[in-house]
């Protein structure tokens, strides 16, 4: 808790965004509304195959228009630069991962060489000339075939296997001993889907020859993660690389992995002289290349439970498939385990866990990065089980959750979930949806041979990591921890002026960090200047900074609120000076003259023009035992962490956990078999909220991303590694009109873990997509259904009740009754 | 994504004049539906231009070929890798001929495989296309042997 508690005006109150004005009036500045005199252009050229060598490039055709400056290829490219850093440890360690492909195309749409022209048009036309010859490879589609190391992606690495651990807690064959039912699932599959930002990636790089600089302006979300990458990459300094976000029209952590092309663009500037270099990426490169969120397949999974249906054990195999280069991977194979028992209060189990790299776009973080497969996992087991054993879907629930009583609770794997109650998310659910009259209906509704189904889907949004966990992929990674840093300043004359190290999307941090110093200093958030989107000359960043891995509301609100209270205690010490009294006696308000500090009860005030003028300008008035105070506060937030047992896969990985429960009724039709919510519930609980109207819009925004990615998101390849949905014709993101009417509740359980109670939010996209499955497994159990896959549209849908090709339970589930 | 054809039909000529006709670039490829133009590189290798023209993608494809199988006057086999608007493509082509009462059968198999942003936008195109092309160059092939 801070050291001096605030009066709560405006946290917690429901303030229009001070973002909106000029976003809603498109007055926003994006990466691509900035023009640079002598700006360039780049467009890449892509591989058309998934696995295939490259035996010649002929860039003489593009080189030769007129207006072009030169073309890259990713032999240059090698020549100039290092590998990328790999997180993994050998044999992937020794991968040599280029931002252009160099010998070989493992992906369809891997960029292989680029074309700079003076302008965007002429760079469409030149890449078009480029010549490129290639000898077809097997390609490998499927992370189970990649294990089987037929055709290797990566040579260097001798081997498609990525990573491999075992997570094994408590005691698993007692569990299965003792058990009075064991389910037994052949296999379940999570899909492969993106986001669908407004705004694709941007990129801006300036390799100025006058002081061996990059300056790069873009729209990366993770910049202080990128530019390790890229100063390594690069071989520069990492303080020689500036970065600077504005503006940035969603991310859902896709924007974390776009370091590739921010290398290319600064070779590509240093090569022109030092001429900025700017990207746009279409939405066909968007959708193709930039990256996808993980694909997960699960088998041989076993569930014990005892006789009342509470679950006692889990063991299950999972393959992750991360594409064709790990990048950010495989810190994805640990990170599911910060909700290693979602919300279950099983302590036995056993995941071993494997990820392959395959002939597909790489995985990035997308939002409930590496979580929302397993939570979606977990969530289909223990709905299975409920229609398996015959016990209600929220009496399953209910017997099963970890209770409020039980909070802050420590998980098998040693993490410690803050706050929650779960059980009351579901009546309140229950009481939006009217649970009892959907039942009647239901039951009508079969009558009359239509299929309809009432699904819970409950899922954990863990945030503020403890980059500790990476140690458990690799030990030599040098990583634990979070931070975030924060600067708080009253101006020269006496404005104050907040920086963050985090470069938004539409989360608000502009509204947030004011409303948080607005506590502190008792001023109105209207005289607060946020700093928005990401520079690293404004020096208040971390290793950590970004936005990403929900923790702003934790991380970086900690941080503001630690330089807003440095900040304050320094005008107490110089206000205590000028008005000649006891810092004890000094409140902090808002008077004729603006904001002021008050001596209590002798009318004496100085406003804050004074107080920063005594530091910057007047300074000949203070003595000397102030020099010290500068009115110009750093505070870096630091997370309690201690680095995890790497053996035992043992910590506490993260910080806060919100929790979002919600609710479907869905209909398949008997004719179309195109499935339709008729109603829809979304419950949250991310502890204190900062922000009523910010955590709704994030609510519904998640909402509407897990449906989609439940019903219509697909990425979908062929045989040879073809996506065929590379356009918004095939991969069909959700919009408006096909969102139904989200009924939205909220409960409060305060984190302990922060100071304000708060806990990061954002990422509970999974949520619809567990209860979609669970409201189709409800409206098709009767059939012989059982829902084995995340994306489920009419085509899947035929396919398993009236083809019956898929998804058939006999083939799929078995049950072992031992009472 | 694969496209396989298949066929037979007969001609009044021997399985030898068949065949040679088949492997002489010259005569063969301009039947490639939509011929352009063609370079001769060797006695088994040939470019040939074809325009293409699937829905709203139109262009030239510049397809390498080569002639992998050449068993006179049993078996001949193409193979070719090409570019194209928004992909590549590769397809591979064979004749079995064998003696027949009128002349020569001629079994053939053809399959063509597209990749790239190509099978995405067109993929449902693909096959009914292809399907049509192939016919135009067995036509032809029956015309040209008759």
């Amino acid at each position: 808790m801070s050291p001096e508690a605030d009066k709560r005006n405006w946290v917690g109150k429901s303030l229009p965004r001070k973002e909106e004005n000029r976003l809603l009036r498109g007055r926003g500045k994006f990466s691509d509304d900035i023009k640079l005199r002598e700006m360039l252009y780049l467009r890449f050229i892509r591989s058309p195959y998934a696995h295939a060598k490259i035996v010649g490039i002929d860039v003489s055709g593009a080189e030769a228009l007129p207006g072009v400056v030169y073309a890259l290829t990713g032999t240059e490219v090698a020549q100039e630069t290092q590998p990328f850093i790999e997180i993994g440890p050998d044999p992937f360690a020794k991968i040599k991962d280029y931002p252009l492909a160099v010998s070989k195309v493992r992906y369809q749409g891997e960029p292989l060489a680029a074309v700079v022209a003076e302008s965007p048009a002429l760079a469409d036309d030149a890449a078009e000339l480029v010549q490129v010859e290639y000898d077809p490879l097997d390609p490998v589609v499927d992370a189970e075939n990649a294990l089987t190391n037929k055709s290797i992606l990566h040579e260097e690495a001798g081997t498609n296997l990525v990573w491999n651990g075992i997570f094994e807690y408590g005691d698993i064959e007692k569990a299965f001993r003792d058990a009075a039912y064991v389910v037994k699932v052949d296999h379940l599959h999570f899909h492969r889907f993106s986001s669908t930002p407004l705004e694709n990636n941007v990129v801006i790089a300036q390799w100025n020859r006058k002081d061996e600089r990059i300056y790069y302006q873009c729209n990366n979300s993770f910049p202080s993660f990128a530019i390790q990458f890229l100063a390594a990459h690069l071989g520069v300094h990492i303080d020689r690389i500036r970065v600077e976000t504005s503006d940035i029209g969603g991310s859902f952590g896709i924007k974390i992995t776009s370091y590739p092309q921010m290398a290319v663009c600064a070779l590509a500037s240093k090569k022109a002289g030092g001429r900025p270099v700017k990207w746009v990426e279409t939405r066909s490169e968007h959708i193709t290349s930039s990256a996808h969120g993980n694909e997960r397949t699960f088998r041989d999974t076993r569930v014990a439970l005892d006789k009342n249906g509470v679950i006692t054990a889990i063991a299950s195999r999972h393959i992750d498939d991360c594409g064709a280069y790990p990048r950010y991977e495989p810190l994805g194979c640990v990170i599911w385990s910060q909700v290693f028992p979602g919300v279950y209060r099983f302590k036995n189990a056993r995941i071993d866990f494997s990820q392959a790299v395959t002939n597909k776009c790489p995985v990035g973080p997308n939002r409930g990065y590496s979580r929302m497969q397993h939570l979606w996992f977990l969530e289909r087991v223990v709905d299975i089980c409920a229609h398996e054993l015959d016990i209600p879907a929220d009496e399953m629930r209910l017997r099963n959750y970890i209770r409020p009583d039980e909070f802050p609770y420590t998980t098998p794997n040693g993490c410690v979930y803050d706050s929650g109650n779960y059980p009351k998310m579901l009546q309140l659910a229950k009481d939006l949806i009217g649970w009892d009259d959907w039942k009647k209906k239901q039951v009508t509704a079969r009558e009359q041979g239509r299929l309809i189904g009432i699904g819970i889907g409950t899922t954990l949004d863990s945030g503020t990591n403890n980059f500790g966990q990476s140690q458990i992929v690799n030990p030599f990674l040098p990583y634990s921890g979070n931070s975030q840093g924060a600067n708080c300043k009253l101006d020269i004359y006496g404005e104050v002026v907040v920086a963050v190290g985090s470069c938004p999307q539409g989360q608000g941090h502009e509204t947030t960090a004011a409303q948080v110093v607005a506590d502190v200093l008792n001023i109105h958030p209207d005289l607060i200047t946020v700093r928005t989107g990401f520079d690293t000359e404004r020096n208040v960043h971390t290793g950590f900074s970004g936005t990403y891995a929900s923790q702003f509301a934790v991380s970086g609100l900690s941080a503001v609120h630690g330089a807003a209270q440095k900040l304050k205690a320094e005008m107490k010490r110089l206000a205590a000076f000028v008005l000649k009294t006891k810092e004890d006696d000094l409140e902090f308000g808002t008077g004729a003259q603006g904001p002021e500090i008050r001596a209590k009860g002798t009318g004496k005030s100085i406003n804050y023009w004074g107080l920063a003028n005594l530091v910057n300008a007047n300074s000949a008035a203070l003595p000397p035992e102030l020099y010290e105070l500068t009115l110009n506060c750093r505070y870096i937030w630091r997370a309690p962490f201690k680095v995890p047992d790497t053996k035992k896969k043992y910590g506490s990985l993260t910080l806060t956990y919100a929790a979002q429960l919600h609710m479907a009724v869905v209909e398949v039709d008997c004719d179309t078999y195109i499935p339709r919510i008729l109603d829809y519930v979304a419950v949250d609980d991310c502890g204190t909220v900062i922000n009523p109207p910010i955590v709704e819009g994030q609510v519904y925004g998640a909402t509407a991303h897990g449906i989609g990615a439940a019903l219509m998101e697909n990425c979908v390849y062929d045989a040879v590694g073809n996506m065929l949905t590379s356009t918004f014709s095939d991969y069909i993101p959700i919009t408006a009109v096909s969102m139904p009417n989200v009924k939205y509740g909220h409960i409060e359980t305060p984190s302990p873990h922060s100071y304000s109670g708060a806990k990061g939010m954002g990422e509970g996209g999974a949520a619809p997509i567990h209860t979609i499955s669970a409201a189709l497994q409800d409206a098709l159990f009767a059939s012989g259904i059982i829902i084995d896959d995340s994306f489920n549209n009419a085509d899947s849908l035929f396919r398993a009740l009236t083809a019956k090709e898929i998804s058939q339970a006999d083939k799929l589930v078995k049950v072992e009754k031992r009472v | 994504m694969a496209i396989k054809f298949g066929g037979e039909f007969e001609v009044k000529r021997t399985p030898e004049e068949v065949y040679d006709f088949l492997t002489d670039p010259k005569k063969f490829a301009p039947l490639l539906p939509d011929f352009q133009s063609m370079t001769v590189q060797d006695a088994t290798h040939f470019k040939v231009k074809v325009n293409v023209g699937i829905s709203y993608i139109k262009g030239a494809a510049d397809v390498r070929m080569e002639l992998t199988e050449a068993d006179r006057p049993k078996r001949a086999q193409y193979k070719g890798n090409g570019r194209v608007s928004g992909g590549n493509v590769s397809l591979t082509a064979g004749f079995d001929l064998s003696p027949s009462d009128s002349g020569t059968k001629v079994a053939w198999q053809g399959e063509a495989q597209v990749f790239g942003g190509l099978a995405s936008v067109a993929g449902g195109l693909l096959e009914p296309l292809g399907q049509k092309n192939l016919q135009k160059l067995i036509d032809g092939l029956q015309t040209a042997l008759q």
